[in-house]
């Protein structure tokens, strides 16, 4: 099955409507072939709509999708070759496991011979032969996407979609089937786009990921740089707990300064253009907090204030440091022995300028 | 007082009463019919010679297939109808579609035996089609001749059952069902056969299955019609002449009984498949889609056409009751009011009779239904299932064999404070009216329980509400949407009741409307009347129903849990 | 509810010179209600309810509207707890079968002006169990613009609806459906004698397109056109026409006039009522009723005929209507399941069977007029043979221990039945489905000889 020749999605300026409601706004998108990619958005961001629109399923997009070099903007879905597992498998309970997967081969007119062979190959594949003759209704959850699995690589698609696959599972087998899927994936080096709510599935799973807010594209890339690089609030927002701080950037020959409203000032390494608005993005884990009255590093920005929160993680303490009316949070690592500190202790933060991302607004 | 030792004793005492009635007014003048069939005429000792007799008579034989072979074809021709009809009003998104399914159920109010009279004047031998036919082109079509009336009569007043529980079915598909098949290479046909028809299955069979087991009881259609070689109108003529003490005719009730319990039985395995099918719910509803110009336009000329022919009987009788002289010919020769004029003045206390019995009778069964559901699906009494088994299996005895049991057993009755006997009260009907259309109020009920979560009953109870409170307060007005439904499907369908009352009617001025309309045809200066009478009960009955279905449209706004009454009018049957 | 305010507004015109001498019917105080079982439509039963509650308004007439043979059973069965006060219905024998079982009472109506006989049958029950009030006669019923379409001629003797030009035109109705029916069988038994009888129906019996179930049916099917002719008593024919329907009515030379009757049943709840309703249907205004267009019934008072509409015939002066059948009705009454039974075996339930024969007779038939084939001939008397044979003898039939397989009612347990009626009919039923396959064969190959 492998065998199977890659091929690249391509989304030119793709929009949808219901009614007057634009669900989607002028998407451009390219996947690579072989890649797994994640659509990652909260709900009612469009991914799922996005996905589906690729299968064929929805109204009529604008713009254009390419499958290969085929733009099938306007096939039917029977006539795309996608295979898409459904976020409740949706097997269909009148039929038995085995004529569960052989469906799409049937459908394709092949000869009974080559069905029986490639459906039991499917099966092997995802371990389920000896349920072949089981009712859906007769499987566990996991089992059932694995069915689901196997009645879609068993057409050999052209590309896999993978609408939350995993969101019907409980902790520990979605974190098997995770592995399952990518090491499925890798096998086969079929292109495969997952939609996903849950930021921790895309990142451990996905080559690259598109965050998708509002029907809108927000940013692109691997999960790493997303990460580290959001271009935007609200994906600095989604991919973890970010501290944002609004104020301005002002420099002179030599240095770049973020000013933020609550008097904090963060040099700025890089040669960050002056902006009257702009917001300076730091994670929690970048902060490191302290007993006041530390001797202060001219590289090293810092400030003292007092908590006003704190909440245990296990690993981790997470403060909410006062600092001149604003929050800033502060992750610090927890160890048997270790000093904490409780409510309106007064105490010192400290934070490396290198870490720090300008976004624009 | 803890939960576990919490006496059961109102629950039980109403299951009790419950039983008693059942067994009253439906067990003891079935068995009393049913008895006479094992007596042997001679010595009156049981005996099993009168089924063989059955068996050993060509013509009994030839009874037995032809209503086999008309119940068969009725289920067919009314798939015929009913499939396309619920496809295109379930699947694609065109304007008229709440409009078919409302007219849809049309004929199901109408009293089968008048839609005979408009059929044979429409397409009879000598029909409107039949003189068009056969000026024009030569020819005619032996619509209605022999089995064919029946079967086309049968089906069309038959088929909303197939229709409504299609419509339910298909409306409950999980979307991504259809798209995983699609999804998957398939589409038209195909994906309809192989996935969404078996999917759907369940309510069609249970449609099905209902139209085989009325058609097959169904006396009045082949008694209009002049068919005698079928089972029903065999055992009224044998039943109902002179001094016959002869026990085919009891013979050929048990018999039918018989066929009717099989074929519920099916029905009842079907529906047990439905849960299945919608086990996997969260894709949410039906893949609606937008049909092209000429899509369009061949999905209303093929429901145009149906429609035409579905509501045939309708237009006859509108036709016929604004006729003067309709004989021979394409059209009435002219038109009057004077019909209904005459039935104005004559014969309103039919429509009232008709809307106080059937309303008495349609607010028993709702009651009874409610209690039995609730009986049998929310307390542990023991052999509580038999009453929904006892209760459904009325559905299974024609008209007639009840008729004549209530006869048998309460003319010896005396009615306290008065010197009439129990059976000629007018009472007694509406208890008969009420036991048939029992079935259908109690499976409207049973939906609607169980979309009321148990929680929602022990939240009440839990803050300190008794058993007979929480079951007023919170399980009926949340059940109010299905219960309004059992209510309508019972009160129109007993309005257009005819065998029973025929058997029941003690006096004219206690008769209903489908009597009325019965008597009114039996003279040749009725058929007009007759015929305006019908249309007055067509529009009482469907103005009730369309009333009852904004009412119920509008809870289930008010509500978020509108599969109640989903769940309630799929069950309709 | 109140049917009868509704009726009596509106025959209340027509009535209006009753009303005013309305007292010296109440002269003395009747029951507040009258329970009546009758086969009569509401046309009728509604305009004489009307008048009887104008003439008597403290008494509430309540009709109940049954089929004769349903009548007849609806009484016995309630006989233990009679509530009904009359019983209303056009066949004398089921007055026969009523009187015999005890369940009618005497009575002596205050009328004059009746003559003993209408036709050769009596008018009233001679024990007075009950009384006729009106005559009517069997005959033909034709849709005119029907025969004038299919181009077919007009009958006046049942002879006639034997020709092969009336195939699937006729309809007429069982009559173990149809008590005014079975009359019409006996009348036509009785006329031409057993065997011939048989013959005769058998005959028109293969030209028919249906029976129905109900006696309704016929005149129904024949206003509408969905077949030409019928069988019926003359009131359907009658008031067809007189309701404005394209049809006519003939007597043929072989029909009873028979009178339809009214009695009292046995135990009647309100029998004052009761008999004052007959006073008043055998008094001159009483008959009089029975012109009402809808109604169109011969009055039993030959001094009333002075102001029939035109087109009803007076059977007091036209001797031909009904003369010619001198009818017993206590032989009819002794095998009226029987022949009900055996109409039904024979021709109800295998009129497919017999078209199916009567139609290859009339092709050989026609195949050999003008020809001289003696030996088609021959196969084809056969074949008529064949299908006019009764599988009972005349003899048999009038035998009471013979018909009473199909009367018994089992009282005792140790009453015994010799036969079941199954089994009978189960032979008859082979009889006439043999005779009828046999027949069409012989006529089949009388036609390849002819040709």
């Amino acid at each position: 099955m492998s065998d199977n020749k890659s091929v690249n999605v391509r989304l030119r300026r793709v929009g949808l409507a219901f009614g007057d409601h634009a669900v989607l706004r002028n998407i451009d998108l390219d996947i690579e072939p072989g890649e797994f990619f994640a659509f990652l958005g909260p709900s009612g961001s469009g991914k799922s709509t996005l996905l589906r629109l690729i299968a064929g399923f929805g109204p009529m997009p604008t713009g254009q999708v390419f499958i290969g070099e085929e733009n099938v903007a306007q096939l039917p879905p029977w006539r795309r070759n996608v295979g898409m597992v459904f976020q409740n498998y949706a097997l269909w309970p009148h039929m038995t496991v085995f004529r569960n997967v052989a469906f799409g081969l049937e459908e394709r007119r092949l000869p009974a011979s080559e069905v029986r062979e490639r459906t039991d190959a499917a099966l092997e594949v995802v371990g389920l032969r000896e349920l072949a003759d089981r009712r859906p209704s007769q499987l566990s959850g996991g089992q059932q996407q694995r069915v689901a699995l196997a009645r879609t690589i068993v057409i050999e698609p052209r590309v896999l979609l993978l609408d939350e696959p995993l969101s019907n599972l409980d902790a520990n087998l979605r974190i098997h089937m995770r592995r399952e899927i990518r090491e499925l994936q890798r096998r086969l080096g079929i292109t495969t786009i997952f939609v996903t709510h849950d930021q921790d599935e895309a990142n451990t799973i996905a080559d690259r990921m598109a965050v998708l807010n509002d029907g809108i594209l927000q940013q692109v890339g691997s999960p790493m740089s997303l990460y580290d690089n959001p271009a935007n609030r609200f994906v600095a927002n989604f991919l973890g707990t970010a501290n944002l701080l609004d104020g301005k950037v002002e420099r002179d020959e030599a240095q770049a300064t973020f000013r933020a409203g609550c008097g904090l000032q963060i040099p700025l390494q890089h040669d960050a253009k002056a902006a009257s608005h702009a917001t300076a993005m730091f994670r929690p884990h970048h902060v490191s907090i302290a007993d006041p009255g530390q001797e202060s590093r001219p590289d090293i920005v810092s400030f003292e204030g007092r908590v006003r929160h704190r909440e245990f993680l296990g690993n981790l303490f997470r403060y909410a440091i006062d600092c001149g009316g604003q929050d800033i949070l502060v992750d610090d690592g927890h160890q048997v022995g270790r000093r904490s500190y409780e409510i309106d202790d007064a105490v010192s933060v400290t934070l490396d300028p290198v870490q720090v991302r300008i976004l624009s607004n | 007082m803890s939960l576990t030792s919490r006496p059961h004793w109102g629950p039980t005492s109403i299951a009790v009463l419950l039983a008693v009635f059942l067994i009253v007014f439906l067990a003891v003048p079935v068995l009393k019919v049913v008895f006479v069939a094992f007596q042997d005429p001679g010595t009156g000792g049981f005996t099993l010679v009168n089924f063989q007799d059955f068996f050993n008579t060509a013509l009994f034989r030839e009874s037995f297939w032809n209503s086999l072979y008309v119940a068969g074809m009725s289920v067919m021709l009314a798939s015929i109808i009913a499939v396309p009809l619920a496809y295109f009003t379930t699947r694609f998104n065109f304007g008229g579609a709440m409009l078919i399914q409302t007219l849809g159920v049309v004929p199901l109010i109408m009293p089968p035996f008048v839609g005979a009279v408009a059929m044979q004047l429409l397409f009879g031998s000598n029909g409107s089609v039949n003189l068009l036919l056969d000026e024009h082109f030569g020819f005619t079509v032996p619509f209605m001749e022999g089995l064919n009336g029946v079967i086309l009569v049968e089906s069309i007043h038959y088929f909303p059952f197939i229709l409504t529980n299609l419509s339910a079915s298909l409306a409950n598909i999980d979307r991504s069902l259809e798209e995983s098949a699609q999804n998957l290479g398939s589409s038209g046909m195909r994906l309809f056969r192989r996935i969404v028809f078996p999917l759907a299955m369940p309510g069609f069979v249970a449609g099905a299955s209902l139209v085989f087991l009325k058609v097959f009881d169904d006396l009045g259609t082949p008694l209009l019609l002049n068919v005698n070689k079928m089972l029903a109108p065999q055992a009224y003529l044998r039943i109902s002449s002179i001094g016959i003490t002869d026990p085919m005719g009891y013979v050929i009730s048990v018999m039918l009984v018989l066929f009717s319990m099989f074929s519920l039985w099916v029905s009842f395995l079907a529906f047990r498949g439905r849960e299945y099918a919608s086990v996997q719910k969260g894709g949410g509803g039906l893949l609606k889609r937008d049909l092209g110009t000429w899509e369009k336009l061949a999905a209303y000329a093929v429901i145009v056409l149906i429609l035409a022919l579905v509501l045939a009987p309708h237009l006859g009788l509108l036709l016929l009751s604004f006729g003067t002289v309709w004989s021979f010919a394409v059209l009435p020769d002219a038109y009057t009011l004077e019909h209904y004029l005459r039935v104005f003045h004559t014969s309103s206390q039919y429509v009232t009779n008709t809307l106080i019995y059937a309303g008495l009778a349609a607010g028993i069964d709702i009651v009874l239904g409610t209690a039995i559901a609730y009986v049998v699906w929310r307390t542990g009494i023991p052999g509580r299932k038999w009453l929904d088994y006892t209760a459904t299996a009325a559905l299974a005895v024609p008209g007639v064999v009840l008729g004549i049991g209530y006869l048998r057993t309460f003319y010896g009755v005396q009615l306290p404070f008065s010197e009439q006997p129990l059976a000629t009260w007018w009472v007694i009907l509406v208890i008969a009216l009420a036991i048939r259309r029992l079935p259908y109020a109690l499976r409207a009920c049973v939906a609607a329980l169980q979309q009321v979560s148990v929680t929602l009953e022990e939240a009440a109870e839990n803050i300190g509400a008794t058993k007979s409170r929480t079951v007023r307060r919170i399980v009926v007005p949340l059940m109010s949407g299905g219960i309004l439904a059992g209510f309508v499907t019972s009160f129109a369908t007993a309005s257009v009741e005819l065998s029973a009352t025929l058997m029941l009617v003690a006096q004219q001025s206690d008769a209903p409307l489908s009597y009325g309309i019965y008597v009114f045809m039996q003279s040749a200066a009725g058929r007009g009347p007759g015929a305006a009478l019908g249309i007055i009960a067509v529009i009482i009955v469907g103005l009730g129903t369309y009333v009852s279905h904004r009412v119920i449209e509008r809870s289930r706004r008010l509500r978020t849990a509108d599969r109640v009454v989903a769940e309630a009018t799929a069950k309709l049957e | 509810m109140h049917l009868s305010t509704f009726v009596r507004r509106i025959t209340g015109s027509l009535l209006v010179p009753l009303a005013l001498c309305a007292s010296w019917g109440t002269a003395h105080a009747l029951e507040d209600k009258l329970v009546i079982v009758t086969s009569f439509p509401e046309d009728l039963t509604g305009v004489f309810q009307a008048a009887f509650e104008r003439r008597h308004p403290t008494t509430k007439v309540e009709v109940l509207n049954k089929k004769t043979s349903a009548g007849v059973k609806y009484v016995q069965e309630t006989a233990g707890n009679n509530t009904t006060d009359l019983f209303w219905v056009s066949a004398p024998d089921a007055f026969g079968v009523l009187k015999n079982k005890g369940l009618l009472q005497k009575y002596q109506p205050h009328s004059s002006g009746i003559p003993d006989m209408i036709g050769s049958f009596p008018i009233n029950d001679p024990d007075r169990y009950f009384f006729g009030f009106a005559a009517s006669g069997y005959g033909i019923m034709y849709n005119t613009r029907y025969l004038k379409a299919k181009k077919l001629p007009v009958p006046k003797e049942w002879d006639d609806l034997k020709k092969p030009v009336y195939f699937g035109h006729v309809g007429m109705s069982a009559p173990s459906r149809s008590g005014t029916t079975h009359l019409t069988v006996e009348a036509i038994l009785q006329g031409e004698g057993w065997d011939k009888g048989w013959a005769t129906m058998k005959e028109m019996a293969g030209n028919f397109k249906t029976i129905t179930e109900r006696s309704f049916g016929v005149p129904d099917g024949v206003n509408s056109g969905e077949f030409g002719l019928g069988i019926v008593i003359d009131f359907f024919g009658f008031s067809s026409k007189a309701s404005g329907f394209p049809v006519e009515f003939v007597y043929p030379t072989i029909t009873a006039l028979v009178p339809a009757n009214v009695g009292i049943v046995k135990n009647a709840p309100h029998p004052e009522a009761a008999g004052a309703f007959i006073d008043f249907l055998l008094s001159d205004e009483g008959q009089e009723l029975l012109f009402d267009s809808k109604i169109q019934r011969l009055p039993v008072k030959p001094a009333i005929y002075a102001k029939a509409p035109p087109g009803l015939p007076n059977p007091f002066e036209d001797k031909s209507i009904g003369a010619a059948v001198k009818f017993d009705s206590d032989l009819s009454e002794g095998r009226y399941n029987l022949v009900n039974s055996l109409f039904d075996q024979l021709i109800t339930f295998r009129a497919e069977e017999l078209r199916t024969a009567t139609a290859a007779v009339q092709a050989a038939e026609s195949a050999l007029a003008g020809k001289s084939k003696p030996e088609a001939e021959a196969l084809l008397e056969q074949a008529r043979t064949l299908i006019a044979a009764v599988p009972v003898t005349e003899a048999e039939a009038n035998d009471p221990a013979f018909a009473a397989i199909f009367a018994k009612k089992r009282k005792k347990p140790t009453d015994e039945v010799p036969q079941r009626q199954a089994e009978v009919e189960q032979k008859w039923d082979g009889f006439a489905q043999s005779n009828y396959a046999k027949a069409g064969e012989l006529a089949k190959q009388a036609l390849n000889k002819a040709n």
